[in-house]
């Protein structure tokens, strides 16, 4: 697979929307954070579909350093009530749906790397759908990438291709820098 | 052969009775010289209660004030000529019923006594017809306009003031009530050359959706319909205009929600799928733990659990917004 991204890119801290198909999200997750590790960026993961414990094994088995990633987990909560966060490597939210606390937890996470070269990762936009209305990630995502913005970091939506409605994938498309259909 | 006299006055007196319309003859002051059979059977007052004396005046008009002001008005009439023609009136027959009648008189010479034949034509049904029509067109609940050759407005429905705001006094004998529906010049010359093009092609037009601006400032889509009508040379369109807006917002409403809960539906499920198939190959390969594997389980139930409750929410919204959906279904989707 050729890099996904423009190294120019990433360092003018653009902003993505990566489209792929189901069965490929995962395998584009961890070639994501593969090519972006190599060029010396510390990736926050957020991700509402697989345990954090679980990325962060693939990872591992991919190659990818574990203290270039850190994680912020919507569904380990979920099953298990009392997971403790690990300052550095993963903070935990209660659900998906909380997305006050995903945003805390973001700014959080992102100023305690800011002395670091930093992309936001988020996984995935269409895992999002089973919990949220169109309206309320539209909404959400415009609030992290005004952020991203405003703290001058480089960010990526996972989303699965063909997934998203014509009016939901136009305000998304504003949102971003680029959109890179992988499938 | 030369008639005489006698046979003259026979065929004259058949032709009278047998005539269709009320025949009256007058003499001065109104007295009836004569009364023929379809002023009996309108009216139903015999003959031999008519002849003779006026009396009939008071009886077809028996509301005094009525009675004056035809009176005065037939005089106004006769100041300036001595026949009236189309002089429409109300008369209460013997049985109470009122019956509208068309009148026409003639002076007819008659030696030293001038009389007048008065011949009047029962309208009451034809007017009632019109009435009736009338009153389809104005209750009908589709916007109709009827224009002349000129474009001027000759009938604006009750629906028509209703969707525009725009009363039937506001716009009937002028023209100008499109420049008001739609303000906008550059949309107003789009809107006339395309129905320009589909007149010249088709002499007229079907289901052509414009955007009015109402009277109130609303935009409102209507969905015009054109035809021709008329006879002997002079052609009217008429325009039926069916308000389609709350059509249109249901329907994208309808597509918006459908989109959203496609995308909440179809690609959620592909991610469980591919969740537990992947999650199963690294079972396979020994890199779970049984409490991620788990995690896993629960969180895709999790998945799945949400995914049935959109579903629900959207049998729920279906049946909310389509009222003609039969009970046994509304039931079964309602779950």
């Amino acid at each position: 697979m050729p890099d996904i991204f423009d190294v120019q890119d990433l360092e003018q801290k653009k902003i993505f929307l990566i489209l792929a198909t189901p069965g490929m999200i995962r395998e584009r997750n961890i070639e994501i954070i593969k090519e972006i590790s190599a060029q010396g960026y510390h990736t926050v993961v957020i991700t509402t579909n697989f345990p954090y414990s679980i990325l962060a094994k693939l990872y591992a088995q991919s190659g990818i350093p574990g203290e270039s990633v850190t994680f912020i987990d919507a569904v380990t909560r979920n099953s298990i009530g009392n997971a403790q966060n690990i300052p550095g490597v993963v903070r935990y939210i209660n659900n998906p749906t909380n997305l006050t606390d995903m945003g805390i937890a973001v700014t959080e996470v992102l100023h305690e790397h800011s002395e670091k070269k930093i992309c936001i990762m988020y996984d995935s936009v269409s895992t999002m759908l089973i919990y949220l209305s169109s309206a309320n990630i539209s909404k959400f995502i415009h609030f992290v990438t005004n952020k991203l913005r405003l703290m001058d970091v480089s960010g990526i939506f996972l989303a699965v291709e063909k997934g998203l409605d014509p009016m939901l994938m136009t305000q998304l498309t504003t949102f971003v820098d680029k959109v890179i259909d992988t499938a | 052969m030369e008639k005489t006299n006698e046979q003259k006055s026979s065929v004259e007196s058949g032709i009278l009775d047998n005539a269709l319309v009320m025949i009256a003859v007058l003499e001065e002051r109104g007295r009836i010289v004569s009364w023929n059979h379809a002023a009996e059977t309108i009216t139903g007052y015999s003959q031999q209660e008519v002849i003779g004396s006026n009396l009939i005046w008071k009886k077809l008009y028996p509301d005094k004030d009525y009675r004056t002001v035809i009176t005065l008005k037939i005089a106004g009439i006769l100041k300036t000529k001595n026949f009236f023609e189309n002089l429409e009136t109300t008369i209460r027959t013997r049985s109470g019923e009122s019956r509208t009648i068309l009148w026409n008189t003639k002076k007819i010479p008659s030696g030293d006594l001038p009389r007048t034949i008065t011949v009047g034509m029962d309208v009451t049904n034809e007017q009632e017809a019109m009435a009736f029509r009338g009153s389809i067109i104005d209750n009908a609940y589709v916007l109709i306009a009827v224009l002349g050759p000129l474009g001027t407005i000759l009938v604006w429905n009750k629906a028509a003031e209703r969707i525009t705001g725009y009363s039937p006094e506001e716009v009937i004998g002028r023209r100008d009530i499109w420049k008001k529906l739609y303000p906008d010049a550059e949309y107003r010359r789009a809107i006339t050359q395309k129905i320009s093009r589909i007149i010249f092609e088709s002499n007229y037009f079907e289901n052509l959706e414009t955007t009015i601006l109402t009277k109130s400032g609303d935009r409102r889509i209507i969905s015009w319909n054109t035809r021709q009508i008329g006879a002997g040379g002079i052609y009217h369109e008429i325009a039926i205009g069916r308000d389609i807006s709350e059509q249109r917002k249901a329907e994208e409403a309808l597509i918006a929600y459908m989109t959203e809960m496609t995308m909440r539906l179809k690609q959620p499920v592909g991610i469980i799928s591919s969740t537990l198939l992947e999650s199963a190959q690294m079972v396979r390969e020994g890199v779970l733990t049984t409490e991620e594997i788990v995690l896993v389980l629960e969180g895709q139930a999790r998945n799945a659990t949400q995914i049935a409750a959109n579903i629900q929410e959207f049998q729920t919204a279906i049946v909310d917004r389509d009222r003609s959906i039969p009970e046994a279904y509304r039931k079964f989707l309602e779950g």
